[in-house]
């Protein structure tokens, strides 16, 4: 969208990096800043800076992802970790750990990947709606819908 | 087993699906054998019932609350049980041939058996809570069966209004049923305990005298009153008559609006006797028996007819409850059973002769005893019995119920009146009834059914309506004993004391079948002349009739409603703004100036940093920067700033997390106004009038002195102890982590985490549609640059 050679190479050369930054604030966070809220968002930030240096159409493409079914997943798999507690009897979403850290991720419970939860719906959540914004025919009647076919990114 | 019967027949409904593919019939009665084998078993405990004794069932469900699903069976709960269980099983082999070539089928028998499940729920709930979740369902599963068939506008509105009138009861009983049990707990029963039956029963007599009794009372009345049809609610009972008939039959016979009169005879031992109770109960109960009778006898479409006697029976049954008394415990207990019997066969049999002939009006009918002869056996069976003819069942209800009323403990003027109510009834019955047998079995067949080919129809489908109709000959005839033994252990449970029940075809002569005699007598002289009858103006005046009041009701709220959402949502963003701002500066404003003022504290800093003032300083600068920007990208620029000062801020105070996500949130919102106002002109234009800025930037001051007023109150408060430390403390040793806002946000309140993404999604799934689901509608036309301005007027 801004048709800058700057933003373009910045922006390649960022998507790993911040993705690879969103994981590791996922995993650090039950002990340090982070979290997967933070690391949801970094993730999300990572495909929308594709989005404003290259357009929607390439940022879909770099990471061909539904969002939506990934928004939903998340949810979904943060609620399934709420329900082995209530196997034992004890209350929804109590925590339970693993006795031993696994080496280099850390500790493992459900509190953890119920964060990874939180992780996915953030992610899906808002890069869809950026998505769906830069999408809009309306608002950007120049930029190619979806409904008009997958196309290179505008020179 | 008693959870189990309720549970599993909820559970058993997508079974229903099995009758979308044949054979239908054969299906029909396969899915019968569910509430046959519910008749079965509930038949079996009758032996241990004897007397007062019940069973309970109950599962906790929220025991701080004292929140249970709580179940209990005693005599009143089996009768109730099995009338739905039995009549049950006959309407799901019956559907399954009424309905052999609808293509809803499998649809229609989901919701029955969802319904009858439900109302198996209400009658064998014990405390008044669980009864109260199960009686909500019937309303909302016979509002499915009601409006069925969706397509006609009249099964629409009528099943549009029973689901108004009877959750709307529903709602007063409610708060009727949670006054029942506060006052329950005020008269000394444990809070875990005090919404069970047996504790507002037993607890009655101190509720009674209490100041809570008379408004539970009136809303109780409400709920029940609404759910049974009485009068003048009871519009809604001969609009449910759209849905399909096995429906109908069920609802009116066995199910939905028994409920109300189960409630009523469940709370009778405890609350009842009172001037309140049975003053109201006579007074409503026995109008809407003779007034159901009396229009009853001027209805020209079977369904309609029987739908007024219906509510005429319901009304009688009311009465008896109120009436009081042995006799009247005994008396419900013979007519819930005769009705159900004779009803069920009715409305049955008024379903074949839609399907063989294609109508219900009786002016179209005629001379169906020829061609019908098995049919026309049974319905006579059944329209004797309900007309009280001696040697039927019906008979032996009618009985029992003068004789409720001549033996009752009011005073005079109100036994007469029901006395006479009864004998109104019994007239109408008579009348309504023969208009119903001459009109559509006797004469000369009309030329609609001439053209059909009317025959009885399939064993299958007549054996339904045949085995009550045979019972209720039967049963009079022959198991007297056997139904006394079944009907005194709901009798006792009305009365409040064990009783034994013996009924007999023939007392001798007495009051009761003098009575009796000249009610038959005149119904038999008034029959002669049913067409005079009916042609007879009579009509309601407008402030008494139910229906037309519901509907300028309905139509006055609908105008209201639509007025007050133009007002509010009329698209108009800084609208929806002033709105907000208003409210918010009065609803919290108010109560701050007149009780908080006082507590507003400013606590000086010793520690305070010169950079931090300078950071806090640019805040202000920032939002007047924004304000007085004249480009949006200066404007996001300036907004920006602030964002960056409050991060800044959470930095400085060493909250890392918030300082990142705010952070992230600020870069993220700056890319999203970016990227919208990229398409809008990349100046403001100022054109709204000076008037209205100086009044916003007034609301706006406003609102900021208050929230500044707000914090300084609330840090300076020690009202509550701060909870800080616990998750301090708690967070490494119970939640394993060192990162104290990460261990609360996904442990210590992981629920409301749960909520938060929920509603994140919710937002997506909201945003998704509103952008994407239009792209089904033809696309509208690209705006051209003046459309992108006139979105523009008066600036932002």
């Amino acid at each position: 969208m801004y048709d800058s050679v700057i933003l373009r190479s910045v922006a390649r050369l960022m998507l790993p990096i911040l993705l690879m930054l969103a994981v590791f604030m996922l995993l650090r966070g039950h002990n340090l800043p982070g979290g997967g809220f933070i690391g949801g968002l970094v993730a999300s930030c990572a495909v929308i800076l594709q989005m404003v240096a290259f357009g929607p159409t390439f940022a879909r493409r770099a990471l061909p992802a539904n969002y939506l079914a990934i928004a939903a997943f998340g949810v979904l798999f943060a609620g399934v970790w709420g329900l082995p507690s209530l196997i034992g009897g004890q209350p929804f979403l109590t925590s339970l750990w693993l006795p031993q850290p696994i080496p280099g991720v850390g500790k493992i419970g459900t509190p953890v990947l119920f964060d990874v939860g939180v992780f996915l719906t953030v992610v899906g959540v808002t890069t869809q709606i950026a998505l769906l914004l830069a999408e809009e025919p309306l608002l950007f009647p120049t930029e190619r819908g979806p409904a008009d076919g997958e196309g290179a990114p505008r020179a | 087993m008693l959870a189990s019967i309720v549970l599993i027949t909820l559970a058993a409904a997508p079974l229903g699906l099995l009758a979308r593919r044949g054979p239908r019939p054969l299906i029909g009665w396969g899915l019968a054998l569910l509430p046959a084998a519910t008749f079965a078993l509930l038949l079996a405990q009758l032996p241990a019932l004897s007397g007062e004794q019940r069973l309970v069932e109950a599962i906790p469900w929220a025991p701080a609350m004292g929140v249970e699903l709580r179940f209990t069976l005693d005599g009143l709960s089996l009768l109730f049980g099995l009338v739905i269980s039995g009549i049950g099983t006959l309407i799901f082999g019956y559907a399954g041939h009424y309905m052999a070539s609808d293509p809803g089928l499998g649809r229609f028998m989901v919701y029955l058996i969802l319904f009858m499940g439900a109302m198996l729920g209400v009658v064998l709930a014990g405390n008044v809570l669980t009864m109260f979740l199960f009686w909500e369902l019937t309303s909302v599963t016979s509002y499915l069966l009601i409006g069925y068939k969706h397509d006609y506008s009249d099964a629409r509105r009528g099943a549009l209004q029973s689901l108004l009138i009877t959750a709307g009861g529903g709602l007063a009983l409610l708060v009727g049923l949670l006054l029942l049990g506060e006052a329950a707990r005020r008269a000394g029963v444990p809070a875990g305990e005090a919404y069970t039956f047996e504790a507002i029963i037993g607890a009655g007599e101190a509720i009674k005298a209490g100041p809570l009794y008379l408004p539970a009372m009136i809303l109780v009345f409400l709920g029940a009153f609404t759910k049974s049809a009485q009068f003048p609610f009871h519009f809604w009972l001969p609009g449910a008559m759209q849905a399909p008939t096995p429906a109908s039959a069920f609802l009116h016979s066995a199910t939905m609006v028994k409920a109300g009169i189960y409630l009523l005879a469940r709370l009778a031992p405890g609350l009842g006797g009172t001037p309140l109770w049975s003053g109201t109960l006579v007074l409503v109960g026995g109008f809407t028996f003779a007034f159901g009778a009396v229009v009853a006898t001027r209805k020209l479409d079977i369904k309609a007819l029987l739908a007024y006697t219906t509510l005429s029976m319901l009304g009688g049954l009311v009465m008896l409850i109120g009436l009081g008394g042995k006799y009247a415990a005994e008396a419900l207990a013979v007519n819930i059973l005769a009705h159900a019997l004779y009803k069920s066969s009715l409305f049955m049999i008024a379903g074949i002769i839609d399907h063989e002939t294609g109508t219900r009006d009786l002016n179209r009918l005629g001379g169906l005893r020829r061609f019908m002869p098995g049919t026309t056996v049974f319905i006579a069976l059944a329209l004797l019995s309900q007309m009280g003819i001696p040697i039927f069942f019906g008979f032996v209800g009618k009985e029992i119920m003068i004789e409720a009323a001549l033996e009752s403990p009011l005073a005079d003027p109100w036994r007469y009146a029901a006395l006479a109510a009864i004998v109104v009834g019994a007239v109408g019955y008579i009348v309504a009834a023969w208009r119903l047998f001459k009109n559509a079995f006797l004469g000369q067949p009309s030329p609609d059914v001439l053209q059909q080919h009317v025959t009885d129809p399939h064993l299958g489908m007549l054996a339904a309506p045949a085995v009550p109709a045979a019972l209720s000959l039967l049963l009079p005839l022959g198991l007297l004993p056997f139904v006394s033994q079944l009907l005194a252990p709901a009798a006792s449970a009305v009365y409040g004391h064990g009783l034994e029940l013996d009924l007999a075809l023939w007392h001798g002569v007495n009051v009761a079948l003098g009575v009796s005699a000249a009610a038959i007598l005149t119904g038999a002289l008034l029959a002669r002349f049913e067409r005079q009858l009916a042609g007879l103006p009579l009509s309601l005046p407008i402030w008494l009739d139910g229906a037309k009041l519901f509907e300028r009701l309905t139509d006055a709220l609908i105008a209201g409603a639509t007025v007050l959402t133009r007002a509010l949502q009329n698209g108009q963003l800084r609208r929806y703004m002033l709105y907000t701002t208003v409210s918010f500066l009065v609803v919290a404003g108010l109560p701050f100036i007149l009780y908080g003022t006082a507590s507003v504290r400013l606590i000086p800093d010793p520690q305070l940093q010169p950079y931090e003032i300078f950071a806090a300083a640019l805040i202000p600068v920032a939002v007047v920067a924004t304000i007085r920007a004249r480009s949006r990208l200066g404007a996001i620029i300036a907004v920006s700033v602030v964002g960056a000062m409050v991060s800044l801020f959470f930095v400085l105070f060493s909250a890392p997390d918030l300082a990142l996500t705010q952070l992230l949130i600020e870069v993220l919102s700056t890319v999203f106004l970016v990227l919208v106002f990229s398409v809008l002109p990349s100046r403001f234009e100022i054109l709204s009038s000076r008037w209205k800025r100086s009044r916003d930037a007034v609301l706006a001051g406003l609102v900021g002195l208050l929230m500044t007023g707000l914090v300084l109150a609330t840090s300076g408060s020690s009202a509550f102890s701060s909870i800080s430390p616990f998750f301090l403390e708690n967070s490494l040793a119970k939640g394993k982590g060192h990162n104290v806002v990460n261990v609360i946000l996904v442990d210590f309140r992981g629920f409301d985490t749960m909520g938060e993404i929920t509603v994140l999604l919710t937002a997506l799934l909201a945003i998704y549609g509103l952008l994407r689901m239009r792209r089904a509608a033809p696309r509208p036309p690209a705006p051209s640059p003046s459309g992108g301005e006139r979105g523009q007027k008066e600036g932002i």
